[in-house]
């Protein structure tokens, strides 16, 4: 096989792959809850400056992990509580709120870090030789990471007690209520489990982009119509909208400029708007 | 009257008072300003809110800027170009917002988030369309204005700007229009069944919008002189916002009031108030959460105080329905509607051809509400057809039914809380007879008709105009939608449930109505109940529904007398 096109073809999976885990916190807390968290780009972008202050203090880079978790939960924790508990039911509300949230945080981290590019060094670097190619390791682990999470978390929502008590709580909140489940707990915890997930994929990322303030907006947008694609509720669906949105941007960007990538993906999310409001695999 | 003639002597005196440097400052966020009041009337009246504003004010700077650059000789024609390209920018606006507005309800997050992704695209597309927009650097050496001496001129332009932006909204809030952009944020269904076409309203409001923001845009260039990418970017476009709420987004003079101030003191204060940013973006988050008036609504009885009550002028005589309906006759024939593997109507079939009171009963679950769902054109029939006085409505949107004679009270009040008794019953006048233009003209809200002022005598709380619709007792609040159905004056209207959770003096109130109504219209009511003794009193004719099909059709003792219809109620075999 053409060297250039198995390149070319695991480029577009690694593309898809992060784009996926990176849609990951949005789709959990927007497909069960029905809170679209505009703050879910910040969350990406503190995972990616955990990263860079795991690096620049000089700790093993796996350190940012937990450093992210923590923060992520705590933070996700307190705006449940003060932003986003009240406000349930009020979907429009909500969003006016996390814009709110997304703004602050950015803020933040200009205030602290400056509004200035940070790069992170690749925590594995060199390459790896398969199929006659080489490609870089920490691009085949991110491969790898992506696809475990996103299998581990549909495993679990679809066989574990809490996976099924959340089921019950999205189709009918009043009976899960009812049936002795604290739907208000687990609302909050799925919540957490949303930041945390975004958190973690920004540590994932941080080694291969620009770490800067505002690098949140991108994320959180590609995610939102990798979402309108896709259709909530599934990690298929999820995965066939990063495909989507992925491919083609890579698609368009590489033929043309990353203008037009991001003008063809617009165009994509706003036809499956018109046409297919669902996205292409609706919640089962 | 006296308020905005407290706001012009107030714009003029300004320079004098604070001197030229602040008379500049305030010259560029009068221009911003006109931009936030497009928001407030997206966000604080319509109920929508635009994240990527400065895609309009931007694009309209980067269009005034090409034209005082082309007409450098002329700026006279230069300054000719500004209104059109105002034009353009809400004829632009008006365009995106038809395209994501399709589908109602549910998609005001969808378009936040496209209006945000509009203006990042802006944003890259004027850094890297080097040739035309000059790049990361920006268009620069645009001329000013003609004629304008020196700071304060500036400044009484921008404010000059910026009042007739005010008047216009100013205009527009007190319109018919507004009214409907305020019912629109309020209860976008009942809007629709009232026969007002809501994706048509919102797309109006989001186009005036981005005129406003145009209007901004297409004076800064030439003020400024530059025009860069960030004019078209999120940043500006999540300062707008911030400015409105914190100014107070419901109200006209809210989103200037928090321009001007909060603005013009961030361009002073953001690099020697450390964490000041910080500051205002926790600001904007507690005034959501907590203050939704904003500053505005600390002076807001000061301004009220100001322009004096309202007098009543005398009511105006409303014409006359705009169509000449026809004859009556709703029929559905083999109606079926499935969700996924759910069948919710089962090849139903009803007629009911002559004027009269119907009542539709049947167990829970027999799809009775779902039937009135597809007539009103909310719920797509999977199959079957649907006629209304002879034409086929199936595939009809609800306000061009309610246009052909249709109307429906839902089974749980559903009133404009907010807006006064007196506006609710005024759009139910407005269906129908008002012309688009005509919703521009404030005096239609003294419209009334032969039908109101006997309803008013009837039940004398409709007459109590200026108190708000959520301020009336839920019995009072089902009359006022009963009314409101009743004076587009129908041929068929739908009840759900007229009388649930009445006393029964309010019952009795609304059977006189009801009977009252279907004499008067002479057309057909029809009613969907579950209490018996209403339907006995009520029903000329009674059509029983039992899992998504018709069981029995008759007079009321037949139907009570029916061995088929006792089975289902009772239970037992079907």
């Amino acid at each position: 096989m053409d060297a250039l096109i198995v390149t070319q073809a695991i480029n577009v999976v690694y593309a898809v792959s992060t784009l996926a885990v990176l849609t990951l916190g949005l789709a959990v807390i927007f497909g069960l809850l029905g809170v679209l968290n505009i703050a879910h780009g910040e969350f990406v972008m503190i995972g990616a400056y955990c990263a860079y202050l795991t690096q620049s203090w000089n700790w093993p880079y796996l350190v940012a992990l937990p450093l992210t978790l923590a923060l992520c939960a705590l933070l996700g924790a307190a705006v449940e509580r003060i932003m986003i508990r009240p406000l349930y039911r009020r979907p429009f509300d909500t969003l006016v709120a996390t814009w709110g949230l997304s703004l602050l945080l950015r803020k933040i981290a200009e205030a602290i870090f400056g509004p200035g590019f940070h790069s992170v060094t690749i925590p594995l670097p060199g390459t790896v030789q398969f199929l006659g190619i080489e490609y870089p390791i920490y691009r085949v682990v991110l491969i790898a990471v992506s696809f475990a999470v996103a299998a581990v978390l549909m495993i679990w929502y679809g066989r574990s007690r809490t996976g099924s008590r959340i089921r019950a709580m999205v189709s009918n909140p009043e009976l899960a209520q009812a049936q002795g489940i604290s739907v208000r707990r687990l609302a909050a915890a799925t919540f957490i489990a949303g930041t945390c997930l975004a958190g973690l994929g920004g540590v994932m990322v941080a080694p291969l982009v620009p770490v800067q303030p505002f690098m949140g907006l991108d994320y959180v947008l590609r995610a939102f119509f990798v979402l309108v694609v896709g259709g909530l509720g599934s990690v298929p669906g999820l995965l066939s909208g990063a495909a989507a949105i992925g491919g083609v941007d890579s698609a368009i960007s590489a033929a043309s400029n990353a203008t037009d990538g991001y003008f063809a993906v617009l165009v994509l999310a706003i036809l499956f708007l018109w046409l297919k409001p669902r996205g292409l695999i609706a919640r089962g | 009257m006296r308020a905005a003639s407290l706001v012009v002597v107030i714009a003029l005196a300004l320079p004098l008072v604070l001197g030229q440097f602040w008379a500049y400052q305030l010259g560029l966020y009068a221009l911003y300003a006109s931009a936030a009041i497009g928001i407030g009337l997206c966000w604080g009246q319509s109920g929508f809110l635009p994240l990527g504003q400065a895609l309009f004010f931007g694009l309209s700077a980067y269009l005034s800027g090409f034209a005082f650059i082309a007409f450098q000789q002329h700026s006279f024609i230069a300054v000719l170009t500004m209104p059109v390209i105002a034009f353009v920018s809400g004829l632009f606006a008006y365009g995106i917002g038809f395209v994501v507005l399709r589908r109602p309800g549910e998609n005001t997050a969808y378009f936040s988030m496209i209006t945000l992704a509009l203006s990042l695209l802006a944003f890259q597309i004027a850094t890297s369309w080097n040739s035309v927009t000059g790049g990361f650097d920006g268009l620069k050496g645009i001329p000013g204005l003609p004629g304008l001496s020196d700071l304060s001129d500036v400044y009484y332009v921008s404010a000059a700007v910026l009042l007739i932006v005010l008047g216009l909204a100013s205009w527009l809030y007190h319109a018919p229009l507004g009214v409907l952009w305020r019912a629109l944020a309020q209860n976008e269904r009942r809007l629709a069944l009232l026969g007002f076409d809501v994706r048509m309203l919102k797309a109006v409001a989001f186009a005036v919008s981005g005129f406003m923001a145009g209007v901004g845009g297409a004076v800064y260039a030439p003020q400024q002189g530059i025009v860069t990418p960030q004019l078209v970017g999120f940043g500006l476009s999540a300062d707008l916002v911030i400015w409105a709420a914190i100014g107070g987004r419901a109200s006209l003079i809210g989103p200037v009031i928090g321009t001007l101030l909060v603005g013009s003191l961030s361009a002073e204060l953001r690099d020697s108030v450390p964490f000041w940013e910080v500051l205002m973006a926790l600001f904007f988050i507690v005034i959501v959460l907590a203050f939704p008036q904003g500053i505005a609504g600390l002076i807001e009885p000061a301004w009220q105080r100001l322009e004096g009550r309202p007098r009543g002028p005398a009511p105006v005589l409303a014409p006359k329905g705009l169509t000449d309906r026809p004859a009556a006759r709703l029929a559905l024939s083999d109606v079926s509607v499935h969700l996924g593997e759910v069948t919710i109507l089962d090849h139903l079939s009803l007629d009911f051809d002559r004027a009269g009171i119907f009542c539709v009963i049947g167990p829970n679950g027999a799809g009775k509400t779902s039937m009135f769902n597809v007539v009103s054109g909310e719920l797509a029939a999977s199959s079957g057809r649907v006629d209304l006085g002879g034409m086929e409505i199936g595939a009809l949107a609800p306000h061009r039914i309610s246009h052909l004679g249709l109307a429906r009270k839902l089974q749980i009040p559903s009133v404009f809380p907010h807006l006064s008794i007196a506006d609710n019953l005024a759009i139910a006048l407005w269906s129908g007879r008002a012309t688009k233009l005509q919703l521009l003209d404030p005096r239609l809200r003294r419209w009334t008709s032969p039908m109101l002022e006997e309803l008013k005598s009837r039940y004398p709380f409709l007459a109590s105009g200026g108190r708000k619709a959520a301020e009336l007792s839920h019995g009072e609040q089902q009359i006022l939608e009963l009314a409101m159905a009743l004076l587009t004056e129908p041929r068929v209207l739908l009840l759900d449930e007229p009388c649930a959770g009445l006393s029964p003096e309010e019952t009795g109130a609304v059977v006189d109505i009801v009977r009252w109504a279907a004499r008067r219209l002479r057309g057909s009511v029809i009613i969907v109940e579950h209490d018996m003794s209403l339907v006995k009193e009520l029903a000329e004719l009674v059509y029983v529904l039992h899992n998504g099909t018709l069981l029995a059709r008759g007079s009321v003792a037949a139907v009570q007398a029916s061995p088929a219809v006792r089975a289902v109620y009772v239970g037992g075999t079907k």
